[in-house]
């Protein structure tokens, strides 16, 4: 009964994503019983001001990203105080996430709303004070907790102090929250995990006018509109997918009136609407965004009903186009059931359904797709082309909070990967295939320079993952730092390409036991053995320091089911079976797993890589 | 505009988790357990968007019962059938 009213609470934010709907989803999670199925995420909020009324958007988000929330807020104006006493009822609540929201008007009355009466010297002591005081914050919060936390700068003043003359001064009003937000931006880099939420830009988007609400600013202490408490809501949120593995990778896009104006089969190359004038204008935007998008690592690929000779030749003849054949990864364009075509995509990326975002324009696709594959994030693209390219960029469905060389280069790898299942059809025997290859695995221990890629991987990999634990930068930093632990990173190459760094094992050690803390290998580099070569060599160093016994552990979730029996298919012995979770063992003076025969390794040193080359 | 009296009961069961069937003339502050002033802030906002209305600084305020809120409603055009 009450998992109806959660399921049908969410159903309805999909057509109707307005804040009442997020009200009654609030209130459906409250009532249900937390599910057993649904993991909890535990986010701590830290506030000098009224944070309640966007609670139910960041509750709703947090539900529509898979996990129940459970919600710890700190008393009014009570941050540091929660922060800096490790006693707190902040760290025995064991937050995943910890929002500090700070509002300027509460932290500096008189800089917010006195601004004339502050001198030049006055100005700059309030700006280094808030910053301060901010950092004070965190670094108590990093004395007790690895919680990623997130930290707002300030929205420019809504009603600037000296009217028209503000913005003539670095040292009026306006300039000042500028500067302020600079100094807290400089500042938080410094700290591991700590992130700007950029309240700035948001409420420039939304404008004064939707944004603030002095009736509850005055009332209750709430300054935010309607309108905000959305946007700030579902801003939080996009901090979590990334940081927690649920990142959406895939963009998979119509052709005909979403792409481009018009039905190419029935207008043809001359009479489809795409160009620098409007109405093709608009088309040229959303691609533009799409390739930008596809820059930062997005995967593309196409779905259309269409003949396939015609989408093909407008990819590679329209004068037109922005986006062209090779942005895109795979194609299915042809008269299948976009919800078949989907699934075969998925197949062949080897890409969670619930990593993909699907676009058209029609309403039946739409919804075709939306109850058969709930997973997928759907969007609809109708009427209002001008809308379209903002209205893909809006929900932040591919945020990441890293940019690494990866990612540049993700869809050439996708296609490679094409490519080599041609050459599997057409080669005999997988090992004779893969010998072929030319395959090299590059192992190193993880140094600094790795530090971002091999903790990104840890939050994105959910197939080929024993023990999916997720760890923020700082976390792999501590275990790269103690002498008890060491963390393994492999790169694998072949001779069509760099895949880059695909997987990561630590070990911990005690006494004569080395356990696998974590084993983990990006699904793209599957199947060629990497894993196998991958764990030879974690086993041969951990019995070269003298250990006896290595112990490998696997923790079930909806999506790591294929290595369910990796350890027993290398040798491993159960010692240990417990609802779905399973601890193994190798005898290491017994015998070392093998490495294939067709892979290469070649050991490393940090330096000669970067993450970033 | 025209509103049924359907619509503002269920705004009142999303604000406050009740039942919209439960929703009723004598439905205030004083019955609604959950209606404390955060509640009462989250009513005004959700009134305002269901509705497409700005209530004023007073009507904020004064909305206690159901009555009242309808009235209120009424005040700023919507016609309740």
């Amino acid at each position: 009964m009450n998992r109806d009213l959660v399921s049908s609470a969410l159903a309805r934010i999909e057509t109707q994503p307005d804040y009442t709907a997020y009200q009654a989803l609030a209130n459906a999670l409250e009532q249900a019983n937390p599910d057993a199925r649904t993991p909890p995420l535990r986010v701590a909020v830290l506030r000098n001001f009224t944070f309640e009324p966007v609670l139910p958007v960041l509750q709703g988000e947090i539900a529509r990203a898979g996990f129940y929330p459970e919600i710890y807020l700190g008393d009014f104006d009570a941050i540091a105080a929660d922060a800096l006493d490790g006693g707190s009822p902040l760290y025995s609540f064991r937050p995943d996430f910890i929002i500090v929201a700070q509002w300027l008007e509460t932290l500096s009355p008189a800089l917010a709303t006195r601004f004339t009466s502050l001198s030049a010297a006055d100005v700059e002591r309030e700006v280094d004070r808030i910053v301060a005081a901010t950092v004070e914050i965190i670094t108590g919060i990093r004395r007790h907790s690895l919680a990623p936390v997130l930290v707002n700068n300030f929205p420019l003043p809504f009603r600037r102090t000296l009217g028209i003359l503000d913005a003539q001064s670095a040292n009026y009003h306006t300039h000042t929250v500028l500067r302020l937000n600079a100094a807290l931006l400089e500042q938080l880099q410094a700290f591991r995990d700590a992130y700007v939420v950029d309240y700035m830009s948001l409420m420039a988007s939304l404008g004064t006018a939707a944004g603030f609400d002095e009736r509850y600013w005055h009332m209750a202490g709430a300054p935010l509109g309607r309108a905000a408490l959305l946007a700030f809501g579902q801003e939080y949120a996009k901090f979590i997918r990334p940081l927690r593995g649920k990142s959406r990778k895939c963009l998979v896009l119509d052709c005909d009136n979403t792409l481009w104006g018009g039905v190419i089969g029935e207008d043809g190359m001359s009479g489809i609407r795409l160009g620098a004038e409007f109405p093709g204008s608009c088309y040229q935007a959303l691609q533009r965004e799409i390739l930008n998008l596809h820059d930062r690592g997005v995967i593309l690929a196409l779905c259309s009903k269409n003949n396939e000779a015609d989408a093909i030749e407008v990819l590679r003849q329209h004068p037109e186009m922005i986006l062209r054949e090779q942005h895109f990864a795979a194609m299915r364009i042809n008269w299948q059931d976009k919800v078949t075509n989907l699934t075969s995509l998925a197949e062949e990326l080897n890409v969670g359904l619930d990593a993909f975002v699907f676009v058209d324009d029609s309403q039946f696709e739409c919804d075709f797709v939306r109850e058969r594959l709930p997973q997928v994030a759907v969007l609809q693209l109708s009427s209002a082309p001008a809308t379209f390219a903002a209205r893909l960029s809006a929900p932040g469905y591919f945020d990441s909070l890293s940019f690494s060389a990866e990612d540049r280069n993700r869809t050439p790898m996708y296609r490679d990967e094409s490519e080599r299942r041609e050459l599997l059809r057409s080669a005999g025997s997988l090992p004779e295939y893969l010998r072929g290859l030319g395959l090299v695995a590059e192992i190193g221990i993880a140094g600094e320079s790795v530090i971002a890629r091999v903790s990104q991987l840890t939050q994105k990999t959910n197939q080929f993952n024993l023990t999916t634990r997720r760890y923020g930068g700082g976390q792999i930093r501590a275990f790269v730092a103690a002498t008890a632990a060491d963390v393994f990173y492999v790169r694998l190459r072949d001779r069509l390409s760099d895949l880059g760094i695909i997987g990561v094992g630590i070990l911990v050690f005690r006494g004569a036991d080395a356990e696998i803390d974590t084993f983990l290998l990006s699904c793209r580099a599957l199947g060629r053995g990497a894993e196998d070569a991958f764990l030879a060599h974690m086993a041969a160093a951990a019995h070269a320091r003298g250990c006896r016994r290595l112990v490998g552990r696997y923790l079930p979730t909806s999506k790591n089911a294929q290595v369910a029996d990796f350890y027993s298919r290398h040798g491993f012995t159960a010692i240990e079976k417990n609802e779905g979770a399973s601890a193994w063992e190798l005898m290491l003076d017994a015998g070392l797993p093998e490495c294939p025969d067709w892979m290469e390794i070649r050991l490393v040193q940090e330096e000669a890589h970067s993450a970033g080359q | 505009m025209q509103a049924s009296e359907n619509k503002l009961k269920q705004v009142f069961a999303d604000v406050f988790g009740m039942e919209a069937a439960s929703v009723n003339e004598s439905t205030s502050v004083d019955t609604v357990k959950k209606w404390d002033s955060l509640k009462h802030l989250k009513l005004v906002l959700a009134l305002e968007e269901q509705f497409g209305v700005t209530l004023t600084e007073e009507q904020t305020v004064e909305i206690l019962n159901y009555p009242l809120v309808k009235a209120v409603l009424e005040e700023h055009g919507v016609l309740f059938q």
